[in-house]
């Protein structure tokens, strides 16, 4: 069926209470409703670019609750990456920003990057880290970039323990890669657990998701061209991703640009019906974890749904459900598990002012259900909410693939 | 824009962060969940009544139109700054001032949404029974100036039913006060039946007390469907004949069931011509006895199916397929147009197909919905508005609706309001007496008319 591309927004205001940043700002030009307006404006030559429509098109999560819960069935997601490409032609960005694109758009400069980045680590002076801060998030609370970037760790082709089951692909995304090896590491050893081959794509890059947000889609497109030249010749059952929003670009967004630049689909819908997030897959082999039996203090756990899991896999029950599930785990639900935690991939940095008040109160309310370890499957909420973290919090956040590895049995 | 010493006076009382002007930022408030679009000068953000008293000393002082605004969900256009001037949104006076369930009510500021004052009340097992179905976004303010209601609303009555007392400030400035935290109060003229629902045109209400009501031990729902519309109504008629008020009698035609179950594939029965989503509630002995005589009732009119939700999931699975409905309708067209007229109950089936009659007519599509228990109907449009030809139709073919209405001794508006949409009718069921009456007592109010001007007033 051919979605229709006239569909008008209705001015309903029922995207108004399911947007993180109107909820906070409690003003119109922050609202899906009030976005779309003014793309409509700007589209019919009505009003013009400014620095101000740059700013208020870029005030926005792109967490996708709009368009999930849009009942006229508008896609906000795509509406506003095509504006902020707009915006970023007209306007120009910021160095902070610039240099990003510039970092994500070319694997050896993000490795390169990395590298620097890590020896910057090292010699920034105590009092600077600990004082400076970037977006809210203080320095020293920054994660420390893995010491050898994740893929260049680990084998193309890695063989499971047992009795191969099956093949999939991991699209390991650049969190896993250059700062989070620990879920990489993780999910490895529960595939290799369950018995799956893993294939892990030298040549794969940045999903292109973060220059799409920032209106860099010529950048990103080349990347989706990467990526799927490096996904298409495995045969694999699955292609598995650690991150909901790596996931999402594979899923919906590589389907749609390929189509949009004229060329042929068929490559990137193949890719696309296998992509599955990494707690889904693991729901639907659970029966092959053997936990440790040696294993029997219950740890408190709680839980917070990243809006891309939440509105582009559905699987955020599932991650609860899933967590209730483990033999080891007393799951407690805080009151606002489904709320956007103001991460936003650079939103934090860009709008703390914002930002801060999302994440302050996610921290009360997480604390209130008095858990020892907060699970979140997406590295940029990871980040935030450990960033925000102080010692005295007593709250350890992790990738639930890393809470899942540790328990399991060894073989 | 507003004269220079007028914009310095108001950034003197809010600041500049509470005083929009900008195109970028007025553009957003040009528009409400209506279909005309008109541009505000500036855009104010009170935080408290002294400030609001303020602004509208200086808006009167220079004669300056104000329109109050809270989520901007108007279905009739009540928020839209039709002679420009000021939006005075209050969604930053979005406070809970007082929860009281001993001796039940709940004291708000106007910002806040419908939706959180049911959260502060769950804790406690109480709630607000108006339920617009913009609650999850629409504020207190809001309902209040519109009298809002909602499916529950059968039961349980509108806004005007639950409000106790409120602070107004007058477009002079004066801030007045009446009722009181009392559930009983007949002190003075009930002044909340003046405000509430006047849309914007006597004042501004920057508090409410609220009366709140304990949840019900048990809920029960079911979904019936009739191979007859007639028999559909008469059911609804029947049910509450016996003594029964259900907290909702939700009526979907053949239309809307079959459009529902194109995008949705829930089941619905296709060949049915009428079904009814009813809802029942109270102590669970009582509701037991009371669905039983129901679906005594519903069989006694031909049901030919009927569906009980056993569980919380089977019951939200029910009124999904209800609330999928105008999301549905939405999609079959670029834009949709939902209006509200209502119709004492035996009347239902008429209207519907008068309805049906005059989209055909047109070559419109329809789908309609009703709380049939109130008479309250939904005709839904989907059409085009970029179409000139296809929406001069719409136009017209509503303004026949509102006419059959009225001759079936209805009314133009069950509960979203005259506002823009209706005022040119508003004399099929008002005589210019009536219609004076209004205006006199708007201009005793609101003597230089600043207050939402351009309205049904």
């Amino acid at each position: 069926m051919t979605p229709k591309p006239l569909q008008n927004c209705g001015k309903c205001g029922l995207c108004l209470n399911v947007c993180p940043v109107y909820k906070i700002l409690k003003q119109e030009q922050a609202s899906p409703r009030g976005k779309l307006q003014l793309i409509k404006a700007y589209d019919n030559n009505t009003l013009a670019s400014s620095p101000l429509l740059k700013e208020i098109v870029s005030k926005c999560l792109m967490c996708g609750s709009c368009a999930a819960n849009c009942p006229s069935g508008i896609n906000h997601y795509s509406k506003f990456m095509e504006m902020r490409k707009k915006m970023a032609e007209a306007q120009g960005e910021t160095p902070a920003i610039k240099s990003l694109i510039y970092l994500l758009g070319r694997e050896y400069r993000l490795k390169f990057g990395a590298g620097l980045a890590r020896t910057g680590q090292k010699f920034v002076p105590d009092s600077f880290a600990k004082t400076f801060k970037f977006g809210n998030i203080p320095l020293k609370n920054f994660p420390k970039l893995n010491s050898i970037p994740f893929r260049k760790a680990n084998d193309e082709v890695i063989f499971p323990y047992k009795r191969q089951i099956g093949t999939v692909i991991y699209f390991t995304g650049c969190a896993t890669n250059y700062l989070y090896e620990d879920t990489g590491f993780a999910f490895i050893e529960i595939l290799k657990h369950m018995g799956y081959k893993i294939i892990i794509p030298k040549d794969q890059t940045c999903c292109s998701i973060p220059l799409l947000f920032h209106g860099a889609a010529d950048k990103a497109f080349k990347n989706i061209i990467t990526n799927i030249n490096a996904l298409k010749n495995h045969e694999a059952d699955a292609v598995v991703v650690d991150c909901s929003t790596c996931g999402e670009a594979l899923k919906n967004e590589y389907p749609r640009m390929i189509e949009k630049k004229g060329q042929d689909p068929s490559c990137a819908n193949k890719i696309a019906s296998k992509v599955i997030d990494s707690l889904s897959f693991i729901d639907q082999n659970f029966d092959r974890l053997e936990f440790d039996p040696n294993v029997t203090d219950k740890l408190s756990v709680t839980y917070h749904a990243p809006c891309h899991t939440r509105n582009s896999f559905g699987s955020n029950t599932l991650a609860e459900k899933l967590l209730s599930k483990l033999p080891f785990v007393n799951y407690k639900q805080a009151s606002d598990v489904n709320e956007c935690c103001g991460g936003g991939g650079t939103f934090f940095y860009e709008y703390p002012e914002v930002s801060k008040k999302m994440i302050d109160k996610k921290i009360k309310n997480a604390k209130a259900v008095q858990a020892s370890i907060w699970i979140t499957d997406c590295p940029v909420c990871r980040m935030n909410l450990s960033g925000n973290l102080d010692m005295n919090d007593r709250l350890q956040v992790l990738h639930p693939l890393t809470l899942i590895h540790s328990a399991l049995k060894q073989i | 824009m507003l004269d220079v010493q007028v914009k310095n006076q108001l950034i003197k009382i809010l600041g500049a962060d509470r005083y929009l002007d900008r195109l970028e930022e007025v553009a957003c408030y040009a528009y409400d969940a209506f279909v005309v679009e008109a541009l505000p000068d500036a855009v104010l953000f009170p935080e408290t009544t002294a400030e609001v008293s303020e602004l509208l000393k200086i808006a009167s002082r220079y004669k300056i139109p104000v329109t109050g605004r809270g989520a901007g969900t108007s279905l009739c256009g009540a928020s839209i700054p039709i002679r420009q001037g000021i939006v005075l949104c209050l969604s930053k006076m979005d406070k809970i001032i007082e929860v009281n369930t001993r001796d039940r009510y709940i004291i708000v500021q106007p910002g806040v949404v419908n939706a959180d004052v049911q959260k502060a009340l769950l804790p406690f097992r109480f709630f607000y029974p108006p339920d617009p179905g913009s609650m999850n976004t629409s504020t207190i303010g809001g309902n209040i100036a519109m009298n809002a209601g909602g499916p529950r609303c059968l039961k349980y009555g509108v806004t005007i039913d639950y409000v106790l007392g409120m602070e107004v400030v007058l477009a002079s400035g004066d801030i007045v006060r009446f009722g009181s935290r009392n559930v009983k109060d007949v002190t003075g003229y009930r002044l909340s039946s003046l405000f509430c629902g006047s849309e914007g045109t006597l004042g501004i209400i920057t508090e409410a007390i609220l009366k709140v009501m304990p949840m019900p031990e048990a809920v029960k729902t079911l979904m019936v469907t009739f191979d007859n519309l007639d028999n559909t109504t008469k059911a609804v008629t029947d049910i509450i004949g016996s003594g029964i008020i259900p907290v909702a009698m939700e009526l979907m035609d053949k239309l809307t069931l079959n459009a529902i179950e194109d995008a949705a594939n829930l089941g619905l029965d296709r060949k049915a011509e009428g079904s009814l989503l009813i809802e029942i509630d109270g102590v669970k002995e009582a509701c037991e006895k009371e669905m039983n005589k129901v679906i005594e009732k519903v069989r006694q009119n031909g049901a030919i199916h009927i569906q009980e939700a056993k569980s919380d999931i089977e019951r939200e699975k029910l009124w999904t397929a209800r609330r999928s409905a105008y999301g549905v309708f939405a999609k079959l067209a670029p834009d949709i147009v939902t209006e509200d007229v209502t119709v004492p109950v035996s009347k239902v089936p008429l209207m519907i197909r008068q309805i049906i009659e005059i989209t055909d007519k047109y070559g419109l599509k329809v789908g309609v919905l009703a709380h049939a228990g109130d008479g309250n109907m939904h005709p839904m449009i989907p059409a085009n508005k970029e179409d000139k030809e296809e929406w001069a139709k719409v136009k017209k073919a509503f303004s026949e609706i509102f006419q059959a209405a009225a001759r079936l001794g209805g009314t133009l508006s069950g509960e979203h309001g005259i506002g823009l949409a209706k005022a040119e009718f508003l004399p099929l069921v008002m005589n210019k007496d009536t219609i004076d009456f209004m205006k006199k007592i708007k201009q005793a109010i609101d003597p230089d008319l600043i207050l939402n001007p351009g309205k049904f007033v």
